[in-house]
This record gives structure tokens, C-alpha cells and sequence, in this order.
């Protein structure tokens, strides 16, 4: 009873979609959502949060932070989130197809010109232009990386350590992502079994 | 084994284990899709993450792009299907579990081992594909101008992957 009231009576005020209206909105967020990462985010704030008040401020940074942790595309994840949040499962799954269905036609068709073509000598040109220019992409992701990584030097250590390996040996990088994860936790550990040993010797001390 | 089953089977492992963003999957995708099968060649796979980035959507569609060469139109969804099919039942199970990993020392921890090692994955990425495809000095200059130009986020991905390939279309008519 209290509940329900508290609940009436919160600020949030969010009015649910019905599922036809989220793949509606998803489509569109699909089909016009360029550069993926934090510009699509803007776009998913503004239709979601301000265009169409469906979820609150505070409930859509708490869903970016929880997109954060999961694996994949931080867009994908938050969409989904959202829809699970509005609709359930049934939501969250014919959301993800809206919004991955423009690309997906999209890439499929130029698939198949561009592999009809491939040996042609300008494809071959504009290939090698494409290339480079995702090497260079992909170096700028790294240096905006290296800017978010805490500047902890167990952080350096674990990504020079990374580096090395991954140069040296023909290793599959999901072992990589592995470790690292294994690093992050064996630091807190130890950090925490020589806090609690301090502690315990501390009032003796 | 069925060529469906290796495609959902790969994907479905990239899709799990590409924490850290979209742009973390690309070294997974290159490792199985370049490295471990051969599926595609170096400059196959260049193409197929540049495509991802000209259209709109994650950049994880790559996956459609090689399922797409692997097996045709039914290799696209078997692929595509399985990169994404892990996030959702991972943002389903972080949904119900949020209370009891949010705010967690341990949680945040893993994540900052995790996060060096995506940029330095990434890296290597870039280096192997630099290395397997780059022919020619105008190359260097496109990766140079294109890594500066996004630092600088003047430019948008997708237009600069875009301006690439016209420094590339007017380089084979200018007969090099």
C-alpha cells in the first residue's frame, strides 16, 4: 500500500511505450545512428529521455553505467537495458532486431557489390585507402583509451604486459581479456588481505 | 563441423568476451575471423570493419560482413545473431543483479584490468592489419592524417573512413 503510493507519487511520471512504439523509436535510432559510441548516446538521450520522457535522468545514467559492464557495443547494451526496463524480454529482443535491422540490409548489399568487385584495380585502391584509414581510427581509440585508463601504474603494467604478449605471440586475445580481468581482481585481493592483516595488527602495534 | 555451427560458435565467443566497448570486438574478430580460419584476407577484413563504420549501428555489424562471406546470406544472420545474442543475456542478467554487483570494489577492479588490456589488444590490432596491408607511402600518410583528424574529433568516423577511400579511388587514377 505504502509502496504504491511512494510510487504514484514519484517525479519520474514515465509513461510505458507499448513494443510496436519502442521498435518504432529503435528503427529510427538504428537507421540514423552514425559514429556508434558516445555520439549515438546523445542521440538515445535525446529521443529517450527528453523527446519522449520514457525513462528518467537519473534511471538512464544508471543504465549507461550498468551498459558499461556488460560485453559488447555500450549502445547496444543500454538499448537493450531499456527496453527490458519498458517492455521485458519479448521487448528487448524485437528492440535489438529494429535496431540492428537497417545496418544489417545495409551491409549485407554492399557486401556482395563489394566482393563481385574486389580484383577491380580501383576497388583494390579504395580498399587500401579504407584500410589505412581504419588503422588510423582504430590508433585514435587506443589513445582515447590510454586517456580513461586510471593512471594507476598497475593499469600501465597490465597494458604494456598485454602488448608484449600480444606482439610476441600468435595468442588469441580473449586469453588477454582474461588475464586482465584476473589481474584487477588479484590486486584488489591483496590489497584488501594486507589491509585486513594491517588492521589487525595495528591496535597492537 | 557445419560452417553454421564454427560461424555461431566463433561469434558467439566474441560476443561474450568483448568487454569494453564495440571497438574491443575488432581484435577478436580479426584473431578468429583472419588469424585462426582464414576466412578472410587482411584487406577482406580491413573492408569489412571500414563498412561497419560508413553505416549506421554498432560497430560489431562487421560480423555480418564476414558471416556474409563465409556462408552467404545465412552465414550474415548466423554471425550477426551471435555477437549480439550475449550482450542481451548478459544486460538481462546485469539487470537482475544489479544491486548485488553495482558499487562493488571487485567489479570495478576487474574492469580497470580489463580496460588496459582492450587498448593494448586494439593496438595490436591495428599493427597487424597496418603491416598485412599497407603497400604503398600515401597509406602512411592516410593513417597519420585519419588518427590526427579523430583525436582532434573535427571529423566523424564514418566520414573520415569515407575520405580514405576517395584518397584511395584518386590514387588509382593517378595512375601511381
Amino acid at each position: 500500500m505504502n509502496m504504491e503510493k511512494s510510487h504514484e507519487l514519484s517525479p519520474a511520471a514515465e509513461v510505458l511505450p507499448t513494443t510496436w512504439n519502442i521498435v518504432r523509436v529503435w528503427l529510427t535510432i538504428g537507421a540514423i545512428g552514425f559514429g556508434g559510441g558516445y555520439a549515438v548516446l546523445d542521440l538515445i538521450h535525446s529521443e529517450l529521455v527528453v523527446k519522449y520522457k520514457w525513462i528518467s535522468e537519473q534511471r538512464f545514467e544508471n543504465m549507461t553505467a550498468l551498459s558499461e559492464m556488460g560485453p559488447g557495443a555500450l549502445t547496444v547494451n543500454l538499448l537493450a537495458g531499456i527496453a527490458y526496463r519498458l517492455g521485458g524480454v519479448g521487448a528487448m529482443i524485437a528492440a535489438t532486431i529494429a535496431l540492428i535491422l537497417p545496418s544489417f540490409l545495409l551491409i549485407v548489399a554492399l557486401a556482395g557489390v563489394f566482393l563481385a568487385w574486389e580484383n577491380n584495380p580501383v576497388v583494390k585502391s579504395a580498399m587500401e585507402g579504407l584500410t589505412a584509414g581504419v588503422v588510423g581510427l582504430l590508433i585514435a581509440v587506443v589513445w582515447d583509451m590510454v586517456k580513461r585508463i586510471p593512471g594507476h601504474w598497475c593499469c600501465f603494467a597490465v597494458g604494456l604486459a598485454a602488448l608484449l604478449l600480444g606482439l610476441a605471440f600468435p595468442l588469441n586475445p580473449i586469453w588477454l581479456v582474461l588475464l586482465g580481468g584476473m589481474a584487477g581482481a588479484a590486486k584488489v585481493l591483496v590489497v584488501s588481505l594486507f589491509a585486513r592483516k594491517s588492521a589487525k595488527e595495528g591496535p597492537n602495534s | 563441423m557445419n560452417i553454421y555451427c564454427e560461424l555461431a560458435l566463433s561469434f558467439l565467443k566474441i560476443g561474450f568476451f568483448g568487454f569494453g566497448g564495440g571497438f574491443a570486438m575488432i581484435p577478436l574478430m580479426q584473431s578468429a575471423a583472419v588469424h585462426q580460419t582464414g576466412w578472410l584476407t587482411s584487406s577482406q577484413f580491413g573492408a569489412a570493419i571500414a563498412l561497419g563504420q560508413v553505416t549506421p549501428g554498432p560497430v560489431a555489424i562487421s560480423a555480418t560482413f564476414i558471416g556474409y562471406k563465409v556462408a552467404g546470406v545465412a552465414g550474415a544472420l548466423t554471425a550477426t545473431v551471435a555477437i549480439f545474442a550475449p550482450s542481451l543475456l548478459c544486460m538481462y542478467l546485469l539487470e537482475k543483479f544489479y544491486l548485488k554487483v553495482r558499487g562493488k570494489e571487485i567489479t570495478q577492479a576487474i574492469m580497470h584490468g580489463v580496460l588496459p588490456v582492450v587498448a593494448a589488444i586494439i593496438l595490436t590490432a591495428a599493427i597487424s592489419l597496418g603491416r598485412q596491408s599497407m603497400h604503398s607511402l600515401w597509406q602512411t600518410a592516410v593513417i597519420v592524417a585519419a588518427a590526427a583528424l579523430a583525436i582532434s574529433r573535427k571529423v566523424s568516423f564514418g566520414l573520415l573512413v569515407a575520405g580514405s577511400m576517395a584518397v584511395g579511388v584518386l590514387m588509382a587514377f593517378s595512375g601511381r
